[in-house]
Formats: structure tokens, sequence, C-alpha cells
């Protein structure tokens, strides 16, 4: 087979991987859903509150202290409520499909490594719960902030943000199995780029020289197009491009690394 | 030709080992190999025909572990291609995927959403798994509260229950213990006469040849022989001994010591007594006179009424571990009666006892009527210690005479 042929089959077979996972084992991924919800929730009071209420109480402790403490209402106008619990949303979606995929295939190697199961369905499987969750709280959260309009807009936006991710969750769930110290340094990575994008704060709160370097973060042109999407502010046409660019690069070779990975994880396991 | 239910083509596998972590990474990175390659595998052409029992038989580390795992699909092959029609279930580690949180209700849903079953098949197949496990409420417990037996039953019915094309055991016919370990045993009888495919490995070797109707030798990830049960057996025993005299050559009759289900409970069947008399005198250990001493061996039990009536097997081996003879009621033609307590005495009386001088043991079994399944076993029941006046050599003394012109 040509080499085009073969990059072009990689790209559809990554592109449609989560496609092939929701209707070639729909039953089984429910299980894996209601597995992780278990997992989750065991033996908690609250019990299936829990996924909704983390997401609700972490953007609560951010208004709490950027809101609250630092008063930023006072320096930026009301509008910065607004502006942070639209932002910290999505980002917090995006941090815990990345924490998850670090430790894919170690979390679900007594599936795996004994019984004939799918490997390539389960980056599928870390995406569902979230993209629940958070599409039904960021949804709940611009219904009371900008109302209905916007709340039927996340129900694109979460599941967009997802599928971009895909790739990252691709390449963090090799790199984790491979090198176990990323686990270990990822949260000190994410919050480094939590600080580094444009979420606790305006962009226009960076000094120039950062401001000038922000297209060198996805995550802040994500944070152009939420702010864009939900809250009306203008559509920066070269962050989509560079989204949509970067997504395409990453999805084919990452989508590779994994496959390959797949015939070493039940051996290293 | 019968329909092919498996087909394999230059299969093998290969586990990879690097000198650093590194070259795995680099491997996965560039897709060019760095890594020593262990082959447990060598590519292998099969083809199995629907509803053959296949046996596969070789010494510890000859591949047989492996085949059955890329059959079973929890080993992806190295080499070639593996073609397999129909639904695959596999009795290798039961309940290691099962969630220690979740319920029992929510693990055989799990379970058989790894099979491949839609929600509506394992619905259909649920009735069936809970009452042929048989733990009551306790399907809605998590888990984690089960007994190991419970895991155990919950996962075999479930392994029996998703309707396979073509079953995969290692090692033990049947699992669990007292009745489930029969009705397991049954399970898996049912499937055979069905005209299932099975794929048997075990180190039982008696077990091998009275099941299947194609043996593989399995030796250093190498297929050395294959064939009928009889003449592959017969091979692969002469290559045991000749390696390393008798260390596999133990088991027979019936599972491998260690897999030997224990009974308890009263409506198992179970040994309720042996006793050995050599010239009158009972007890354990005996002095015989080879040619000359009569050996009863007297063996009660205790039946089930809701089974059908076990037979008995008695196995001599000598000093050096290797098998020497065996009796067996049911190849004997023995049907065992029972009394009005559900028990039976058989006595085994060998006159003239044709042993040569030297030390052996006995070894009895309790099985079941088809003389496959261990109810309970004996070991070293009696021992012997024969004694001889001639020169003889050899373990036995052959019945003969002679005939001068």
């Amino acid at each position: 087979m040509n080499p085009l042929r073969r990059f072009a089959m990689l790209y559809a077979e990554a592109l449609w991987l989560p496609v092939n996972a929701l209707r070639g084992h729909s039953a089984l991924l429910r299980m894996l859903v209601q597995r992780e919800i278990v997992n989750r929730t065991s033996g908690t009071l609250l019990g299936r509150l829990w996924p909704l209420l983390q997401p609700a109480l972490q953007v609560l402790g951010f208004w709490f202290l950027f809101a609250v403490v630092y008063d930023m209402q006072n320096v930026r106008g009301p509008g910065y409520a607004q502006y942070l619990l639209l932002g910290i949303l999505p980002w917090l979606c995006f941090s815990e499909l990345l924490a998850r995929a670090t430790g894919l295939f170690r979390e679900f190697g007594a599936l795996y490594a004994r019984s004939p199961f799918p490997l390539h369905i389960l980056p599928v499987v870390i995406l569902v719960l979230p993209t629940v969750v958070y599409t039904l709280v960021l949804a709940l959260t611009a219904a009371w902030l900008l109302g209905a309009v916007a709340a039927l807009k996340t129900l694109l936006l979460v599941p967009a943000l997802v599928l971009w991710t895909l790739p990252l969750v691709l390449l963090c769930a090799v790199v984790g199995l491979f090198v176990r110290d990323f686990g270990q340094a990822l949260p000190f990575l994410l919050t480094l780029l939590l600080y580094l994008t444009p979420i606790l704060y305006f962009p226009d709160m960076l000094p120039a020289g950062g401001r000038a370097l922000l297209w060198l973060n996805p995550m802040a042109d994500w944070m152009a197009l939420v702010h864009a999407f939900l809250g009306g502010n203008p559509v920066v046409l070269a962050g989509v491009a560079r989204l949509a660019g970067l997504w395409l690069l990453l999805l084919g070779p990452c989508w590779l690394l994994y496959r390959r990975t797949t015939l070493h994880a039940r051996e290293i396991l | 030709m019968r329909e092919l239910a498996i087909r394999l083509q230059g299969v093998g596998k290969c586990y990879r080992s690097y000198a650093r972590d590194l070259d795995r990474v680099l491997e996965v990175l560039s897709g060019k190999p760095r890594h020593h390659a262990f082959h447990a595998l060598q590519p292998l052409d099969l083809e199995v025909a629907r509803g053959e029992v296949i046996g596969v038989i070789g010494k510890n580390g000859a591949g047989k572990s492996t085949l059955l795992k890329l059959l079973a699909g929890t080993l992806q092959a190295s080499s070639g291609s593996v073609d397999i029609k129909g639904r695959v279930s596999a009795i290798l580690e039961l309940g290691a995927n099962f969630h220690p949180e979740m319920t029992g209700h929510d693990n055989v849903f799990l379970s058989c959403a790894i099979q491949g079953l839609s929600r509506g098949e394992a619905e259909a197949a649920y009735e069936a798994i809970t009452g042929f496990a048989g733990i009551g409420d306790f399907i809605h417990q998590p888990v984690k509260t089960y007994s190991s037996g419970m895991v155990m039953r919950l996962a075999f019915a479930i392994a029996t229950h998703v309707n396979p094309d073509i079953l995969i055991i290692d090692e033990a016919l049947s699992v669990g213990d007292g009745v489930f370990a029969r009705r397991s045993f049954e399970r898996i009888m049912e499937f055979r006469q069905a005209g299932k495919t099975i794929f048997f490995c075990s180190h039982s070797l008696y077990q091998v040849e009275a099941l299947c109707d194609r043996v593989l030798w399995l030796d250093a990830g190498r297929l050395r022989q294959e064939g009928s049960p009889a003449s592959v057996i017969t091979a692969y025993g002469e290559f045991v001994q000749s390696e390393s005299g008798v260390e596999e050559l133990h088991h027979p009759p019936g599972l491998a010591a260690e897999a030997a289900p224990t009974l308890p409970g009263a409506v198992a069947p179970r040994m309720l007594a042996v006793e050995v008399r050599v010239d009158g005198h009972l007890a354990r250990a005996h002095r015989v006179l080879s040619n000359r001493s009569t050996l009863e061996i007297t063996l009660r039990f205790q039946a089930s009424p809701a089974m059908p009536v076990p037979t008995l097997g008695l196995v001599w081996i000598g000093g050096d571990g290797r098998l020497v003879t065996s009796a067996g009621s049911r190849h004997d033609g023995i049907v065992i009666t029972l009394d009005e307590r559900q028990q039976g005495v058989a006595t085994l009386v060998v006159p003239n006892v044709p042993l040569l001088k030297g030390y052996y043991c006995l070894d009895v079994y309790l099985l079941c009527e088809q003389g496959l399944m261990v109810y309970e076993r004996v070991q070293q029941a009696a021992e012997f210690n024969v004694e001889q006046e001639g020169l003889e050599l050899g373990v036995f003394s052959l019945p003969h005479r002679w005939r001068l012109p």
C-alpha cells in the first residue's frame, strides 16, 4: 500500500474511532461508564451526585478565590464572574481528560490482560463521562448567566473540545504507559498551563510580551473561542485555524502511536 | 469436509524484551524493532473443524497457554493470521475481569459485553447464568463480598452461558467444589455432546486421551506432533520418560492433584474408607511377597442420590514415581450397587501379586460415572515393600510358561 493511502486510512480510522466505538461496542461502553461511576462514587453518601458536584465545587472554589478574596469584580467589573465561570469549566474538562488518559492502560489493565477486550475503545471510554458531566454543568451555568440560547450552544462546545482533545488523550495514554514519571509531573504541567492561559484573568491583563506569545498556547485559542461562542466576543479566525491545524497534525500520528502501543500494553502489564 | 471453526496460518507469538526501557519507547516511535525476541510459539498452521475436541499437551513452557490465549483473544499474535468463526469463551482465569465494587448483576452484564454480547443477548442469558451460579440474592451485592467459590461459580456460569461456539479449557474440567464441581463438569460435557469445538489443555494425559478427537503436542514453542490421541500421547509419554523421568505422568486418572476438588457437604460423593489387606492383615504399610501374597483393597464411599453412581480407580506408583499400573471399576465393567444409606462398597482382589521387588504406593480415586471427573483422591492410601525369592528383574512378573521341543 502506498504511503499516501496508508496515511489517509490512518486518519480515517482515527476520525471514526468514537463513532465505531459507539456503534460496535455500545453495550460495553455503557457498562464501562457505569464501572467508572461506581469507581468514583462507591461508599460515598452522595453517590452519583459526585461527578456533577466535583466540577461545581471546583468552580465555586475558583470563584471564591478570585471574585471574593482578590475582589476581581471590582477590578474588572461584574463581567469577571461570567468570564471565569465560562472559561474554567472547559479547562477542568480538558485537564480531567488528560489526567485520566495518563493512567489509561494501567487503569484498565485488569480487564484487557485477561479477556478479549477491544483496546482501541479505551480512549473513547474515558471521554464519555466528562463529556456528559461538563456539557450539563456548563449548560446550567450558561443558562443561569446568559440564557437558554447559550445553554444550547454548550451542547456543541463541550463535545467539540473533547473531540479536539482526543489526539492529546491518545498521546498521554502512550507516554503515561512508558514513562511513569509523566503521571507525576502532569498535575504541575497542567497547573502551569492554567496560569499561562487567560482563564483566571483577562488576556489584556498580561504584559504586551506575554500577549504576543499567546498564539503559542492552543488553550488560549480555546478560551477565545469559548468566550466568542458563548459570550458574544468576536471570533478570532486565526485561532480557530490554529486549533484545527494542530488537531489535524496530531490526530494521525497519535493514533498510530496508540495503535502500536496496544501491542505492548498487554506484555508490559 | 466439515466446516472449519479455526484456521491458524503461520501464527506465532514472540515476547519482546528490551535492554533499556527507552528502547521500547524508541521502537514505538520509530516502528523499527529494538527488542530481543523470545519465541513462545513458533509459526503454527492449524485447521480445526467445527465440533472437534482438540487436546493440547506439552511440558511447562511448551507454549500451550500462549496458544490458548491467542485463540481466546487475550494475546495478539506476533505473526500470521488467526481466523476464528464464532464466539469464543475461555475457562482460563475465572473472575479476573470482575470489578469488586460492582454487583454480581452488573458484572454479569460487563462480562457479557466484553464477550461481545449485546444488551439484549445479555438480558436473555442472565436468568440462565444466575440460575446456574446459584448464588441467590448475593447477585445484587458487590462482588467484593463474595467468597472465592462464589466468584468462580459466577464466572464459570458466564463463560459457559454466553453461547460460545468454541470453548477453551485450561487444565480443569470442573471448577468449584462439591455439587457445583459436578455441575460444571456436566456443563462442559454438554458442550461436547452439542458438537461445539473444544480446546482442552491439560497435564492429565488420561483425560486428554479420553476426551479428545485429536491431540497437539507442543514442545519449546513448536508443534512437535499432531494426530490421534493414542499415538501422540504414547510418543509424548516416551519423550517425558526419556527426558526427565516421570514428573508429568503422576496424575492419571483424572485431574492433576492440585486441581482435584475437595468435597465438603453431605450431598457430594465422598470416600468413607480405604482398607488394604495383604494375606488377611489390615494395615497401611505392608510387606508383600512377590507372586505369593494376596492383596485385597476394599473401598467404601458415600454416593449422592442426585448423581449417578460413582466409579473407582486405583493407581500403583513405583518408588521412582513412575506409574506402574492401574485398575478401574468402569473399565472393568463393574456396576456398584448402593445400599439404603446411598453407600457403595467394592473390593479389588489381586491374587499372587505379580509386582517384583521394590517399593510401591497406591493412590485411590472416587470418580464420576464416566471415570473422568475426580470427586476425591486419596494419595498414598497404602505402601508396599515387595520382596521376592528369585532374581527376576523389572517391575512385573509376566504370566508365562516355557515350551520345550
